[in-house]
């Protein structure tokens, strides 16, 4: 059993330094707690047009650089295209007024920003399809695959993080975090070549990779059945990489909870140390990770890239990962814009939730 | 506390996803059994639709949808011959500008209408009227005059210049009228919905972006019935997955329909597997390095900053001389490529040029006397400089950063040049960074590579004087390597009016010659085609050519699909044996069991202690 002095790991909150994209980090976001208390509250009102504002910000500069970033990729989307076949410089220039590239580069960003703002998001070069129809087709699939992985990933790291962190120390503990830190570290595309090559390759329970066989016949059961069947091994892979970031959080938590005198309070009434931390110290240390939920809500659209891609996941994160090889100029930046306006929306929904869940936010603003 | 109170409810849960898992993996494979009686070939790709409009498309899986939904009127053999196709026979006039086809009787479309020589007219009609359709295939659309159905067996196409066969024919498939003439520009995307109507063996039906393209069969197409009831273009998104595939039984075919194909690695470990067929043959692919000679626009402009030495022929040809192509081909492609000479491969015999006399010996001695000679004199440290003291030779060599072959050639080039007494320094470019660098002429030394067509104008035509850029900006990119000689010229234009195949042949013989002893590219390897499929599921495929010839990436007609039949019942394809499900099922029950019950036992503790 630990003591009752709260152990400082503090750190580690914020989980561990990540590289790959699939690790949207859950982290916390910009705590506006951290203000001193140099004035007294606005208001509600006043407190949620500051963040909506803000988050208006941040999407008008994402919307800007978008259109930019995407131009340092170098290449010419004709040269993929006519990829390995000659073609006239007529053909060079139909193709060009087609694609709208023969345009200035102001008429071209204009475009883009009127586009955009009015869903008008263009054609893709490579699909030659409008690439709104082409996002809202490959929605649900990212959604099924990371929102399953996300569920899952939030589930058993806030659950082993409880555990480990009640237990700080113990074997239990440190078992659990190195395995956690492990997976995490892992590179996802490899992890996901060794679940394919365990699982679909020899011993042949599952698919190797897309989200549904040909085969399968068009009823609502057989194809749920199959889905089910291919979605099996890239959420096992996701939840395997992401969990990590959310049991460390919860551990962290649980440990900061530790030395309450609530909890000393509990066990005098003669409470099973168990009960303890489920009636007392997991719903305490759960509040500052309800935020962290909403972010991952942000990163549910965008969080699945590499699995995706290592799966064939007809989903907007293999769809990201085609368009940069093309490169794919007008998909990249919607997508860009798609990934950056969910991360944003969910930060400003988290800071929201602030307002109602932290008393302290409504004291400083 | 109770130390096995953590583990109880982690363990059920765990029970339950195994359980979930567990039953898809037995239930699914069942459920999709069902649909058995329908047989599939499964061909793996990666590459993405750009369009189904057969006048539009650009890329080779649209390529090979195009050449299954339709027909041309002459195919193109397994010998890249003519064959009749819809036309049962064709008539050239005198002068070459009048071609009369004879268009087969009793073909039907996919939907049952009967197939006239009116659409045919109305098939050749667009590539003369619909703007679009006629700027996307201006290089042969621009010869057309005016195409013509006197009656329903009889089509006319009247020309400005004689061509030859494969140009008037192989990329214009006959499309329905009384479909496409349906909407208002049928250049758009619209008049190719789906399923498509066509008359060739397979029709396009289904199309999931980067999940899926199906094509149905045509049962009553005119040359016989395909041996399969559907293709399917299934995707995957690395090359390595769908060998997995290949080896788990869950893909038929993988070849050329993934970008960059197979490797010696892949290819080695697929050989091992008792119920895949690989395939290491000829292909259509040359690797060749871009030596700078000097980039000028039409009007004689030079631009760029390339090395002047590299303007000498006789640099440029003791450059040639110290490459050991044949060495290249063992290291670099383990043997699967051959050496090359000039710019059409070996897989097209009819127009490959074998080098003849004037072909280059790897011969470092001799390249250094021919250096020597020119007054090319060795500097303190080894490195030539230009006669009369002028600048060292020393080249800046440009390589794919993505391409590991590239690399290598890198390697071994630079240590054979430097036995010249050539400075070369290699640098790894992205792709599209080093298109750019190339095109704008900033560079001495660079790799290139090309699939090459059965037509051999198309590769040739790049290196004609007409389509040197008109501007220094970069942007005009038809010249391959801005070389520009009157005399290939003269034998470009009369290949092309050639309607004697064995004249036209020499002339592109004579052409390839010129481009070789002018060395403004030096041609590396033909690359083979690596491919593989599962006999046990697919037999029967005819490659084209027939001798040693590809399965996947076939031009004109795909023979390879259209004889395909599938082996036996096709049932059970490489899964687990019904051990393994037994086994995994049990295991599924005993760890649901356990954890079900620890579970009970921890409720029933937890009340009894409340």
């Amino acid at each position: 059993m630990t003591d009752g002095t709260p152990p400082s790991e503090p750190d580690r909150a914020s989980g561990p330094a990540g590289d790959a994209a699939d690790r949207g980090a859950p982290g916390a976001p910009a705590a506006p707690a951290a203000g001193a208390r140099t004035r007294v509250s606005g208001g509600f009102g006043r407190y949620l047009l500051k963040h909506v504002a803000g988050a208006a910000v941040s999407l008008l500069l994402v919307l800007f650089s978008s259109f930019f970033i995407f131009r340092l990729i170098a290449g010419d989307p004709i040269d993929q295209l006519t990829r390995e076949r000659p073609v006239s410089p007529e053909q060079r220039a139909a193709m060009r007024a087609e694609l709208g590239l023969d345009q200035p580069m102001w008429k071209q960003f204009w475009d883009y920003i009127t586009g955009t703002l009015t869903m008008d998001l263009g054609d893709s070069f490579q699909y030659r399809r409008p690439i709104f129809d082409l996002i809202v087709e490959r929605l649900p699939a990212t959604l099924l695959l990371s929102g399953t992985g996300m569920v899952l990933a939030v589930l058993l790291g806030f659950w082993i993080g409880a555990r480990a962190g009640w237990r700080q120390g113990s074997r239990f503990d440190r078992g659990q975090v190195a395995t956690g830190l492990l997976l995490y570290s892992a590179p996802t595309f490899w992890l996901g070549m060794i679940v394919i090559l365990v699982f679909a390759r020899y011993l042949g329970l599952f698919p190797v990779n897309g989200m549904r066989s040909p085969s399968t016949p068009p009823d609502f059961w057989s194809q749920a059945v199959d889905i089910g069947h291919h979605l099996v091994l890239p959420v096992l892979t996701y939840t395997a990489v992401v969990y990590a970031g959310y049991l460390m959080i919860m551990r962290s938590s649980v440990l900061d909870e530790l030395g309450g005198d609530y909890l000393t309070t509990a066990r005098a009434k003669g409470l099973r140390d168990d009960e303890v931390r489920r009636r007392h110290a997991v719903p305490n240390a759960l509040l500052p990770t309800v935020t962290l939920v909403f972010l991952a809500l942000g990163s549910v659209v965008n969080g699945s890239i590499v699995t995706e891609t290592v799966f064939s996941w007809p989903g907007l994160g293999s769809l990201f990962v085609q368009s940069i090889f093309y490169p794919d100029r007008p998909v990249l930046q919607a997508l860009f814009v798609l990934f950056s306006a969910s991360t944003i929306l969910a930060v400003l929904c988290a800071e929201i939730l602030y307002w109602f869940i932290d008393p302290r936010i409504r004291r400083t603003g | 506390m109770n130390p096995h109170a953590l583990t109880r409810r982690f363990l059920s849960a765990l029970a339950v996803l195994a359980l979930t898992a567990g039953a898809l993996a037995v239930a699914a494979p069942g459920a999709a059994a069902q649909e058995d009686d329908v047989d599939t070939l499964l061909i793996a790709t990666n590459q993405e639709v750009d369009t189904f409009n057969p006048f539009k498309r650009r890329n080779v899986i649209t390529y090979e949808t195009s050449m299954m939904t339709y027909d041309t009127l002459v195919k193109m053999g397994t010998e890249y011959e003519p064959v009749p196709g819809l036309a049962t026979e064709w008539v050239e006039s005198e002068d070459g500008l009048t071609w009369t086809f004879t268009i087969r009787e009793g073909v039907t479309w996919s939907d049952g209408e009967a197939l006239t020589a009116n659409d045919v007219a109305y098939t050749y009609g667009l590539l003369i009227e619909n703007q679009a359709i006629h700027d996307w295939n201006v290089d042969f659309a621009g010869n057309l005059v005016s195409a013509e159905a006197p009656d329903d067996a009889t089509f006319v196409l009247t020309l400005a210049q004689p061509a030859p066969w494969d140009v008037l024919t192989r990329e214009v498939y006959i499309v329905p009228e009384h479909v496409w003439s349906q909407f208002p520009d049928p250049s758009a995307d619209d008049a190719n919905q789906l399923p498509l109507v066509g008359s060739g063996p397979f029709q396009v039906t289904e199309y999931k972006t980067d999940e899926l393209i199906r094509l149905k069969a045509n049962p009553d197409y005119w040359d016989g019935a395909p041996g399969f009831d559907e293709i399917v273009y299934d995707y995957y998104a690395e090359t390595d997955a769908a060998v997995a595939a290949l080896e788990a039984g869950e893909v038929d075919v993988v070849g050329s329909g993934m970008q960059g194909g197979l490797n010696p690695a892949q290819i080695e470990a697929l050989a091992k597997q008792d119920h895949v067929t690989v395939n290491d043959v000829q292909g259509r692919r040359y690797v060749s390095i871009t030596l700078n000679h000097g980039t000028v626009t039409q009007d004689g402009t030079e631009f760029g900053d390339g090395h002047p030495a590299l303007k000498d022929p006789v640099v440029r040809k003791a450059m040639h001389m110290a490459i050991d192509k044949q060495a290249l081909v063992d290291t670099v492609l383990d043997g699967s490529g051959s050496p090359a000479t000039s710019i059409i491969p070996a897989i097209f015999a009819q127009y490959h040029w074998d080098g003849g006399d004037s072909l280059v010996q790897f011969d470092i001695e001799g390249a250094n006397a021919l250096l020597d000679e020119a007054g090319y004199e060795r500097g303190e440290d080894g490195v030539r400089t230009m006669p009369g003291g002028g600048q060292r030779l020393s080249f800046r060599f440009y390589q794919h950063a993505d391409n590991t072959a590239y690399a290598t050639i890198a390697q071994f080039a630079v240590e054979w040049w430097a036995e010249l007494g050539i400075e070369v320094v290699p640098e790894a470019i992205e792709q599209g960074e080093l298109n750019n660098l190339a095109y704008l002429g900033e560079f001495d030394i660079a790799f290139s590579g090309w699939g090459v067509g059965p037509n051999p104008t198309e590769q040739l035509g790049m290196h004609t004087c007409a389509v040197l850029p008109t501007l220094t900006d970069g942007t005009e990119r038809s010249s391959e390597n801005s070389y520009c000689n009157p005399d290939f010229d003269a034998l470009h234009e009369q290949q092309k009016v050639e309607s004697d195949p064995d004249a036209r042949a020499e002339l592109v013989k004579e052409e390839q010659r010129l481009l070789y002893e002018d060395t403004p590219v030096i041609y590396l390897y033909y690359q083979n085609v690596m491919e593989a499929y599962d006999h046990d599921s697919v037999t029967g495929m005819t490659t084209q050519p027939t001798e040693n010839g590809m399965v996947t990436g076939q031009q004109g007609f795909t023979w390879s699909y259209w004889s395909a039949q599938p082996v036996g019942g096709d049932g059970d394809e490489g899964g687990p044996s019904a051990w393994v499900w037994i086994a995994v099922a049990a295991a599924v029950i005993v760890v649901a069991g356990a954890g079900f019950v620890l579970t009970l036992r921890r409720k029933k503790t937890a009340d009894e202690r409340e």
